[in-house]
């Protein structure tokens, strides 16, 4: 067991933006640990955000992957009149910071800028924020324990789900 | 402005059984600029919680219609309403979402203002060489025409002709009774902003809240996750309060489990049953909610009830309890901002279920709202058609709606004008009727 590295902590954040791209939701959950974190904060209203899940409202927080298990099976129902043609997303991540790394865990924080084209509406939605991710070693593979999503533009047109952010 | 008729938009002939609202109320720009100075800014809406202004000089900023609009709290703890725009050049004198001033100080030539709205200082005026006009002229921030609080709940009307806020309110104060009894110490709204937008006309949302007929068809992914999380009752997941009640589920069965009540000026509530149950964050206070209130206003603290004052806010208690304010900003652009509303001193944990299914389902980044907003989208498109311009969508239940209450408004001495109950594919649209014939009398003026 070694310690993670950058490029290996700038792949494993890219691969995850690819496989959200290419609409491979099984391969993404699978990079998540069953306890995982997934959490995006909301904004108060002074221009801060919100730091207590359990007091604050977040715009999503699951502990636990079967909740993005759920999301995943929503969004790929066919039954979703938002979600029935997905959009095409395109991730860049960037800025990629290793923080903290140790052979078990690490800390990596990085920018993003999600786009979306809704087919059914040609409208084109951009989304931008910075993350936070934090990994665990399982059985020799890194996978993602923690995802703080600090979302930038936080008025939502439409809808916003966890394919495009 | 000649054609602008109302038979031309509202065909409603209660005598012959029709009531029939025509595409271009939901696309016409014209009647758009008309909704926005007649309905918006000619009547009472929303403005928000006395408890986003809970301290002295605290303050909190909104929009009625297309008017900045800023509510502060005196120093003395008067609340009060103002046009949010300074009289010099018009400058929005606050443009945060909220906050605490002693003095407000406009950002363009530092005329400044008390949280009372009295104007503190005129920069260099006694260097200003100004005439005579200008020195009769109030400086002081303008009060929109009427302001009033019920129970917590802020209601101001840009123009002051209006008749009196309770009278306003009238029987469906009993609602907002409802939320406000659940707590000794009032309500207020959870940290965390949440907006969106949706490409469509504002009356979609006021339509949708109480739509009990949309659920099963525009839900049904949600309704997959929530029948799986029932079979599977895993600790991570939150448990929908959803779980508890079967009036949205669409079953063929004879029971009244679900139903609507109509009242004066616009308002509205559809209701659907549910029981008591651990679901419900308020479950907690169950016995002492029977205690205080008796069994029957106990109940109606639990059931499922979507309900909407006419124009702009709606309070949707069913996954926790929603505060929506519709604004609308184009014939075919709305923003919602929308709130998780709390009574004061609950459980920490009670107050995590709650959140939890808040989120889940009320956020537009959960599993239910932004379908709603796609077919609103849906709809939008299909408005511009004029040559078959009647809607079909406000007729289900027109041959069970009773004038007055029932035995389950009586209850808790509320005093609809029309109710109807039924099974839960009964699905009543006749409700919107309300929405209508208040939206023709603010409208009255404007159109023949």
């Amino acid at each position: 067991m070694t310690a993670l590295s950058q490029p290996e902590a700038q792949h494993l954040l890219f691969r995850e933006a690819r496989l959200l791209d290419d609409q491979a939701f099984t391969a993404w959950l699978d990079m998540y640990t069953e306890d995982a974190l997934f959490w995006m904060p909301a904004w108060r209203e002074d221009n801060t955000l919100t730091e207590d899940p359990d007091r604050e409202l977040s715009l999503i927080y699951y502990r636990g992957k079967e909740n993005l298990r759920d999301r995943v099976t929503r969004l790929t129902s066919g039954l979703s009149p938002v979600s029935k043609i997905l959009p095409r997303v395109v991730h860049l991540v960037g800025n990629v910071m290793l923080e903290e790394a140790s052979e078990a865990q690490a800390t990596v924080r990085s920018s993003f800028v999600a786009h979306a084209y809704a087919p059914r509406t040609d409208r084109v939605t951009s989304h931008f924020g910075h993350y936070e991710h934090g990994f665990a070693q399982v059985d020799g593979r890194w996978l993602i324990s923690r995802k703080i999503i600090l979302l930038a533009n936080d008025l939502i047109p439409t809808v916003l789900d966890v394919n495009a952010i | 402005m000649n054609d602008m008729n109302v038979a031309k938009f509202i065909d409603d002939r209660p005598d012959a059984g029709v009531f029939r609202v025509s595409r271009a109320l939901f696309s016409d720009p014209e009647l758009f600029a008309l909704e926005m100075s007649h309905v918006f800014e000619g009547g009472w809406v929303f403005l928000g919680m006395s408890s986003q202004a809970e301290n002295p000089h605290d303050f909190f900023t909104t929009t009625v219609g297309r008017v900045p609009v800023l509510v502060t709290r005196d120093k003395e703890g008067t609340l009060r309403a103002f046009v949010n725009s300074c009289p010099h050049k018009g400058a929005r004198i606050a443009s945060q979402p909220s906050g605490n001033a002693g003095l407000f100080v406009c950002p363009y030539h530092s005329w400044s203002f008390a949280s009372s709205g009295e104007c503190k200082a005129v920069k260099w005026e006694s260097a200003g060489s100004y005439g005579a006009g200008f020195k009769q002229d109030d400086h002081n921030l303008k009060e929109i025409g009427r302001f009033g609080e019920y129970r917590g709940f802020l209601f101001g009307s840009i123009a002051a002709d209006v008749a009196p806020l309770e009278e306003y309110l009238g029987e469906a104060r009993h609602m907002l009774d409802l939320a406000a009894d659940q707590s000794d110490e009032g309500l207020e709204l959870v940290p965390g902003r949440v907006r969106f937008t949706f490409a469509a006309n504002w009356k979609m949302q006021l339509e949708n809240c109480s739509d009990q007929y949309h659920f099963t068809s525009t839900h049904p992914s949600l309704i997959k996750v929530l029948e799986r999380r029932a079979r599977e009752k895993s600790e991570a997941v939150v448990e929908s309060s959803l779980s508890g009640a079967d009036f949205w589920k669409g079953m063929k069965t004879d029971d009244i489990v679900a139903g609507s009540y109509s009242f004066e000026n616009g308002h509205v509530v559809t209701w659907g049953k549910m029981e008591a149950n651990p679901s419900l964050a308020l479950f907690e206070r169950r016995d002492a909610l029977v205690e205080k209130f008796g069994p029957e206003r106990a109940a109606w603290m639990f059931n499922m009830r979507n309900l909407t004052l006419f124009p702009n806010v709606q309070i949707a208690v069913n996954a926790a309890t929603q505060l929506r304010v519709i604004r609308p900003l184009a014939p075919n652009l709305t923003e919602m901002e929308t709130w998780c509303l709390v009574p004061r001193n609950e459980s920490a944990e009670a107050r995590r279920q709650r959140i939890r299914q808040y989120e889940d389902f009320f956020n537009p980044t959960g599993m239910a709202i932004a379908d709603d907003n796609a077919v609103y989208e849906e709809c939008q498109a299909g408005m511009a058609d004029r040559q078959n311009a009647w809607l079909q969508g406000h007729a289900r239940g027109l041959a069970a709606t009773a004038q007055g209450g029932d035995a389950l408004s009586q209850a808790i001495g509320m005093n609809p004008q029309r109710s109807i109950s039924g099974t839960s594919q009964l699905a009543d649209e006749t409700l919107f009727q309300s929405y209508y014939r208040e939206w023709t009398r603010r409208m009255g003026e404007v159109l023949a």
